[in-house]
């Protein structure tokens, strides 16, 4: 009987204690003019710094942050705090919601701001509406290539990075011969270097070949189907295993840190963990090779930017918010917490030595990807194209095939 | 479907308030069934508050071009469904969801109530043992992918591929990249997960079962094989019907544990409905869509459920 | 049966080893025991993350939604079992639907329904989101009292007890396995529960214990070492409690055998 009055008190505690630490006030904002709240794609971890040193630049206002974890719970969070009134002043726009956020006038227009002028062309045109406005303030971007082992690669006396797919495959053949795991990539999503050369072509053709797609001129058939061919050499020529389609992006980086495989698909995200598991490894990234003649390019985007809900609270603290995260101080702070690459032109970020091959491809914006490239329905077609490469990874579909799915797939959903 | 049931065979009461007809108008037996009926007024508030408002407004919103954004919307009548149905990719997860469901129902339940009944003997390290068999449930799905998609590596570093290749030099199997092996490997991960939590229900209902039973049986000279078929099985009815109703429910509406560990593939070998429900509907800002399909699916997997415990009923009765 | 726990338990074994190694000596031998005790994940996240509210935070959550639910749940069950009108049944039947409906589809009905009563971003509104799950209570100990002996019931009637004694002294009692293994699964989903808080609470200070596991997860990867050690750090009160509550259980058995 005592054991059940203890839990009734409880009970009664747990009821009143919040009562009385909230007072009732709902949601953001609220009657203190000198809070903003910001809603953020990155962890606390990584923010707080940021942060306090805003508050310390602006002693009248006080920051309350709050994040979720990207994508999908993110963009799902969001959404719901968006269509009741109750999100935060900012937020990050990514590229799976700019189109609902722009189009329900959710997000207020940067385009005349000034600290959008060391923002590149390239990140500003990604969230930007089709009237020019600019909605989100990019200040990173990223890019995935391959990571070589270098000693690895001397292993078998290749000293230079492959510069052509052909020569890449045949340093697959040599270190296969000399008893290495050559090269593993994860098929769990849009794979990286078909991302790279369908950017190559994308690049040669005067960025249409999307626009083509999508107004019917041109079909996904015309542009895939080499990149799928060559692609998937890497299986056809027996160079990786066919299971790989099973691998995710731990277990790929788990085998090249122990130095059983010599190259891997990676991002500069893979570069602190690879750092801290295998500090002696020698390493170097690279853009993907090229196809039939094309450039070496890289798969890849403009990171989430920062957008002002156009309902927000307190729009001047938050636009104060955004001019301080572009300065090259705010940036100091959160290239360090994160190892970005950051974009803008008065800030040069100090990168890991091993990353520096891409750097600048990725800040001038030479990067591609195809789900964000594409105009509509970017989530179906990205699940039907992930589901189509595994395929062909088992041996199961065409190139072809392949591509035909695609188109089917893009009719069905207009 | 709810007490009919109300004692074991042998103690033959009827239900006391509702049984035999009242020639006329009896005052007291009205005043106790409305205290009676007073003990539904907490549930039907929930009930009503957490369910049916929503659902009602999910149900309307699959009328409408509601992206999930705004609150103002369209209506557009039946066009919602006309989609949904039209959808051949909509069907890339039935096979799966239902082997899924049928393949987890079927072997969590054998396993889970012989563990049952181990646990519930006094033996050195119990509450060791049980705490290990129903913790796989608690850690977050993401931890788990991570570990699984570990032991189930398909290159020979896999903690599964080295064991094997230690012990019998065979391997490496490629657990996650061949259909049918990762197809089993799924519903394996999935029993390992739940045969403790549902076991811990059988333990439950274990101690609802009078100790003499197994007395009186045991003078008689039965068997600990006789005892478990006669005694405990059918006296589990109940335990078993509830079980296999959450197993059924929760599986074909299962999502997360094969995305973690598959992400749908190979191909669409472990593609769910729910994943088609999030990939063609909410993802894509089409809320009015992935209203119609929840709707539907909420319908059909009503109708199974329904079957399920008309069928489990009648088995129930025969046992009893 | 300890070896094959163990068996069953690797995975487990998996995430708390790997908490006290640093990464290198994970990516080298990930099952092996440590070398050395490497303790700067654990110091880590007693520095950054505010444990104690968090903390705080769960348990009053979690302690309200259970005992609101297990009232609600248990007098729903005895209800139905004491009456078993045609009405009663029909609801019964109705309430099922709690287990139809893919949760995601009520999710945002629901978020602007506590908007609208001012209950979002409170541990208030949690606990009232949670008490959904009385359904699910309900439906577990109904099972559970049709199988209770009916005459204990029978005679409590007759010697003029009214229904609400019958409950509170008799049928309460009596169904205390049930009771505990319920509360023991609920206690377990509310805990660890990740969705819920993520949607509705957006202040620091009211975030639950289970939101600073996901701190460490970003957008390309995740800091498996941060989230697993802090996995461990939301599971030792939750393995505490479990034992403690499976005393309960045996209790029951003794007084089911007794009464009957």
């Amino acid at each position: 009987m005592t054991k059940r009055r203890t839990l009734a008190a409880l009970a009664a505690i747990a009821l009143a204690l919040p009562l009385a630490a909230c007072g009732g006030s709902g949601g953001s904002g609220g009657s203190n003019s000198g809070k903003l709240t910001f809603f953020s794609w990155d962890g606390e971890d990584t923010m707080k710094p940021v942060i306090a040193k805003f508050e310390q630049e602006n002693p009248g206002i006080k920051v309350e942050f709050s994040n979720a974890p990207p994508v999908p719970e993110y963009i799902s969070t969001l959404q719901s705090r968006i269509l009741s009134g109750t999100a935060a002043d900012v937020f990050a726009i990514a590229a799976e919601n700019k189109t609902n956020l722009i189009n329900g006038k959710h997000v207020v227009d940067l385009r005349d701001k000034p600290y959008l002028k060391n923002v590149p062309k390239f990140n500003q045109t990604t969230y930007s509406g089709p009237d020019g406005a600019v909605y989100g303030l990019s200040v990173a971007s990223w890019g995935a290539g391959v990571l070589y082992n270098k000693d690895l690669l001397a292993k078998v006396g290749a000293t230079t990075i492959p510069q052509t797919w052909d020569e890449f495959l045949a340093l697959c053949h040599k270190l296969k011969d000399a008893g290495v795991t050559p090269y593993l990539e994860s098929v769990q999503g849009m794979s990286t270097p078909l991302a790279a050369f369908l950017g190559a072509e994308n690049q040669t053709t005067g960025d249409t070949m999307d626009k083509k797609i999508f107004d019917g001129s041109a079909k996904f058939k015309d542009y895939w189907v080499e990149p799928l061919t060559q692609w998937s050499r890497l299986w056809t020529e027996g160079l990786v295993t066919r299971s790989a389609v099973g691998l995710t992006g731990d277990q790929v980086r788990q085998e090249f840190v122990t130095g059983k495989a010599a190259m891997m698909i990676a991002g500069p995200w893979d570069i602190p963990g690879i750092r801290k598991a295998a500090p002696k490894l020698k390493i170097e990234m690279a853009p993907v090779p090229g196809i039939a003649g094309g450039k070496p390019y890289l798969a890849g985007a403009a990171s989430p930017g920062y957008a002002i809900n156009s309902k927000a609270k307190n729009p001047e603290a938050a636009d104060k918010f955004l001019a301080f995260l572009a300065t090259p101080e705010a940036m100091a702070i959160y290239q360090k917490a994160t190892g970005a690459i950051t974009v803008t032109s008065d800030f040069q970020p100090t990168i890991d030595p091993a990353l520096s091959p891409i750097v600048k491809d990725v800040r001038a914006g030479n990067v591609y990807l195809p789900q964000i490239a594409w105009k509509r329905a970017e989530d179906i077609l990205n699940v039907e194209a992930t589901a189509q490469l595994q395929l062909l990874v088992q041996g199961k579909a065409t190139p072809e095939q392949v591509a035909n799915a695609l188109d089917t797939k893009l009719a069905s959903t207009s | 479907m709810t007490a009919q049931t109300l004692a074991p065979a042998g103690t033959s009461t009827e239900v006391p308030a509702g049984a035999g007809r009242p020639p006329r108008f009896n005052w007291a037996r009205a005043r106790e069934t409305s205290a009676n009926q007073l003990f539904l007024v907490p549930v039907a508030l929930v009930f009503v508050v957490l369910l049916v408002v929503p659902l009602t407004q999910t149900f309307y919103w699959s009328f409408t071009d509601f992206t999930g954004y705004s609150a103002d919307v369209n209506f557009v009548g039946l066009s919602n469904y006309r989609k949904v149905l039209t959808d051949p990719s909509m069907l890339a997860g039935l096979g799966f969801t239902l082997a899924f469901t049928i393949g987890t129902a079927l072997l969590i339940t054998t396993f889970a109530i012989p563990l049952a009944v181990v646990l519930n003997k006094k033996f050195f390290g119990r509450n060791f043992v049980r705490s290990v068999f129903f913790f796989p449930a608690i850690p977050s799905i993401a931890i788990l992918g991570l570990v699984w998609g570990y032991i189930l590596s398909p290159l020979g570093s896999g903690v599964l591929n080295s064991v094997l290749e230690t012990l019998f030099h065979a391997g490496p199997y490629p657990w996650l990249s061949d259909d049918t092996l990762a197809r089993l490997s799924v519903i394996v991960v999935a029993v390992w997960g739940g045969t403790g939590w549902h076991s811990m229900l059988y333990l439950a209902y274990l101690q609802s079962i009078p100790a003499d039973y197994y007395e009186v049986a045991t003078i008689d000279g039965a068997s600990a094989r006789q005892q478990f078929f006669h005694i405990t099985l059918p006296l589990l009815t109940p335990a078993v019907v509830i079980s296999n109703f959450l197993l059924m429910t929760g599986g074909l509406k299962v999502f997360d544990l094969p995305y973690t560990l598959t992400k749908g593939g190979p191909g669409f070998a472990t593609y769910t409905i729910t994943q088609s429900i999030i990939t063609s509907g909410v993802a894509q800002g089409r809320y009015g869509l992935a209203s119609a399909l929840a709707t539907l699916f909420a319908f059909a997997v009503g109708l199974v459920a329904v079957a399920q415990l008309w069928v489990s009923r009648r088995i129930e009765r025969r046992v009893l | 049966m300890i070896g094959f726990a163990c068996l069953v338990g690797v995975p487990l074994y998996y995430i708390v080893v790997n908490t006290v190694k640093t990464q290198e000596e994970m990516a080298r031998s990930p099952l092996g025991l440590p070398a050395k005790l490497f303790l700067d994940n654990y110091r880590h996240v007693l520095e950054t993350v505010p444990l104690g509210r968090s903390f705080l935070n769960t348990l009053l959550v979690t302690v309200a939604s259970i005992l609101v639910m297990l009232f609600v749940g248990s007098t729903a069950a005895y209800a139905m079992a004491m009456r078993a009108s045609r009405f009663n049944r029909i609801f019964g039947a109705l309430l099922l639907l709690g287990f139809i409906v893919p949760g995601q589809s009520t999710l945002i009905p629901l978020y602007r329904m506590l908007v609208g009563v001012e209950l979002v971003d409170t541990l208030r509104g949690l606990v009232v989101i949670y008490t959904g799950g009385s359904i699910f209570v309900y439906f577990l100990i109904q099972g559970y009292i049709s199988r209770l002996p009916f005459e204990i019931i029978e005679a409590a009637r007759i010697d003029g007890a009214g229904p609400f004694q019958i409950y509170w002294r008799i049928v309460l009692p009596l169904i205390r396995p049930i009771l505990a293994t319920v509360g023991v699964f609920q206690t377990m989903w509310i805990w660890n529960d990740f969705i819920t808080p993520n949607v509705f609470i957006s202040s620091p200070e009211k975030q639950t214990l289970v939101m600073q596991v996901y701190r460490s997860v970003g957008e390309f990867s995740t800091d498996w070492p941060g989230f697993m050690t802090m996995s461990v750090v939301v599971l030792i009160p939750m393995v505490v409690f479990f034992i403690l509550t499976q005393r309960h259980i045996v209790d029951g058995l003794l007084a089911g055998s007794v009464k009957s």
